[in-house]
């Protein structure tokens, strides 16, 4: 089996490399830390209430069964716009966390902690839809509406 | 046997029970998404962290354990400092029990993943500084250039902890946090932890590779270092295709579009050298090792098609948030990298003991089960995943609805599992045990007499 010729990169060049590739990654880094994920006021911003319902869902370890954006556990339904979806809202999801359903246990939280839950949930309800169910695609294998972004 | 090599295998065989328990609660977990209520004493939202961190885990614990195992070998001295390896072990194992008991508590407080209380991520970090530490004060003292594993484990020991503590982010406060903030840099850390720890596996792979068939040419070849520059490219721009529908920049989703299609040249590489792996196969067929790197070969195969085309954006758009996704995380931590750990194990039992040291035969047996079991339980995920996604898009069914039509291919997935279960059960105890002889006989290592040909 021929496997080409044989490189010979030595000490130096071996810091050298592992330094450039360590700066692309700190770019690339400080592109999605501020720029590429900033919103508009009010499509996804966490308020004082949402960063202590943030908390709450991952002391309860919410994620275990449910998700948001599609990521996270599969056993209940995703939660990205349970707040703001038709027949749902914030009284629903308020009322889910407190009193639990059929294949759900009831939540120990507060109903100020529920509230602080719902506000975290909201969240992520102002920042977009998911999941997307129209859409419209390209040749080039995206669909446009990849283009819909919270920071307009 | 050298103290240095004690800890190295005890990460070995605490790696392989952390396997044996994450497939515990794994199976345990499969079978109360079919029948919730099961075994209440641990329910989902318990078993689910258990499996997922016991089994990244067994990851961590043999891919670190081989890289403490063969460093030494491979640069022709020993480690730098035995005593922080020990400390590293020790380190390890108290946080294991830690994250098992807050677990088996209910006290979580951390992000999917790492869902253990936040300080204990604070032990997981300033181990693995021990570990770079070492890793490069040994690995400098080699002569020569390095060869592609050594810069794969470079790459992988460096690049884990900077994303560890990218994944921690959360926790500085911001006044400007936003939810599409939290989800993008959550999944940019955590694809570029999995291509981290992908670093170390690989660069693994590679050293059994060469020692089972004698050819120390490869790893120096510039097709190595080309494989390995795509594989760094792609832990660094390539992760973007998790969050496909997250509003974030568009230019980062497209980017990872781009760099993962630079995965097919790794597929059709794959497919062109084909012939000679299985020629590989036949010839080594003797050897234990050798059958765990062909299968890892057809499981890379096979996920990485997968995996190309869940990365298209228009596929994304029905596989996101399926099933699917869990077929592509279990043929890639199972069908990939497990495969090539046991290879990793089996060759060091064979270091250890001369000879394979086990009962050949009920390795051999587990070996097909865990490789039969999991092409179904894989073909079940991606049915039930298939029906998910079709129906959630093309169809006003509610989320109950849909998971009753899912349920008969959730069902296989989990009897399925129980055959994985005992495939997994049976290379576990064998390969404990022969891992276990030395420490039982005090038996030493035979002298490795291939080490200077990796010192060249």
């Amino acid at each position: 089996m021929s496997h080409g010729r044989s490189t010979s990169f030595q000490g130096v060049h071996q810091r050298a490399i592992i330094l450039v590739l360590v700066g692309l990654f700190a770019v690339q880094t400080a592109l999605t830390w501020t720029s590429s994920t900033s919103v508009a006021p009010g499509r996804g911003s966490l308020s004082t209430q949402a960063l202590i319902g943030r908390q709450l869902y991952q002391d309860h370890n919410c994620t275990a069964c449910h998700q948001l954006y599609g990521l996270g556990g599969y056993m209940g339904p995703d939660l990205t716009n349970v707040t703001r979806a038709q027949g749902k809202g914030p009284d629903y999801a308020r009322g889910i966390i407190l009193h639990g359903t059929q294949l759900m246990p009831a939540q120990q939280v507060t109903p100020a902690e529920a509230g602080h839950l719902v506000a975290y949930l909201d969240a992520w309800a102002s920042s977009g839809t998911y999941p997307i169910r129209s859409f419209d695609l390209t040749p080039w294998g995206t669909y446009l509406q990849m283009n819909d972004d919270a920071r307009d | 046997m050298p103290a240095i090599d004690r800890s190295a295998l005890l990460f070995l065989v605490f790696g392989v029970v952390s396997l044996w328990l994450g497939a515990f609660f794994g199976l345990l977990g499969a079978w109360q998404q079919v029948m919730p209520g099961l075994f209440d004493v641990i329910p989902f939202v318990k078993s689910r962290p258990l499996h997922v961190s016991l089994v990244i885990s067994w990851i961590f614990m043999v891919a670190v354990g081989g890289v403490y195992h063969y460093l030494p070998l491979l640069v022709g001295r020993p480690m730098h400092s035995p005593r922080l390896v020990r400390v590293h072990l020790f380190l390890w194992m108290i946080l294991g029990l830690a994250v098992l008991g807050s677990y088996m508590l209910g006290r979580f407080g951390g992000r999917e993943y790492w869902e253990f209380p936040p300080a204990l991520g604070g032990l997981i970090a300033v181990s693995w500084f021990l570990l770079v530490y070492n890793f490069f004060r040994t690995a400098m003292q080699g002569r020569g250039p390095w060869p592609a594993y050594l810069w794969m484990w470079a790459t992988g020991v460096v690049f884990f902890l900077l994303t560890f503590l990218e994944a921690y982010s959360w926790l500085w406060p911001r006044d400007d946090a936003n939810v599409v903030r939290d989800l993008t840099v959550q999944w940019k850390a955590y694809g570029a932890l999995t291509g981290s720890w992908n670093m170390l596996v690989y660069g693994l792979a590679l050293v059994v590779m060469e020692r089972i068939s004698g050819d120390t040419e490869y790893a120096r070849s510039r097709t190595a270092f080309l494989l390995y520059a795509l594989g760094f490219t792609n832990l660094l721009f390539g992760w973007a295709h998790h969050i496909y529908p997250v509003p974030s920049a568009p230019w980062l989703r497209y980017l990872a579009y781009g760099v993962s299609m630079t995965e097919w040249i790794l597929l059709a590489r794959m497919i062109r050298h084909w012939r000679h792996t299985l020629d590989g196969a036949q010839r080594h067929q003797h050897v234990l090792a050798a059958h765990f790197l062909y299968a890892s070969e057809a499981w890379v195969f096979l996920n990485l098609g997968l995996a190309l085309l869940i990365s298209i954006p228009a596929i994304n758009l029905f596989t996101h948030g399926t099933h699917i996704t869990v077929a592509h995380a279990m043929g890639s931590t199972i069908g990939i990298n497990t495969m090539i750990l046991f290879a990793a194990i089996f060759h060091t039992v064979d270091r250890v003991h001369g000879d394979t040291g086990t009962r050949v035969q009920y390795v051999r047996l587990g070996f097909w089960l865990l490789n039969g079991g999991l092409v179904l339980f894989w073909l079940s995920l991606i049915g039930a995943g298939m029906i998910k996604g079709w129906y959630t898009l093309m169809s006003d069914l509610s989320f109950q609805d849909i998971m009753v039509m899912v349920r008969p291919f959730l069902m296989s997935f989990a009897a399925w599992g129980i055959v994985l279960f005992v495939g997994i059960t049976l290379l576990a105890v064998h390969a404990s045990w022969a891992l276990l002889g030395p420490f039982l006989r005090s038996r030493p290592v035979p002298v490795d007499r291939s080490t200077e040909a990796y010192n060249r």
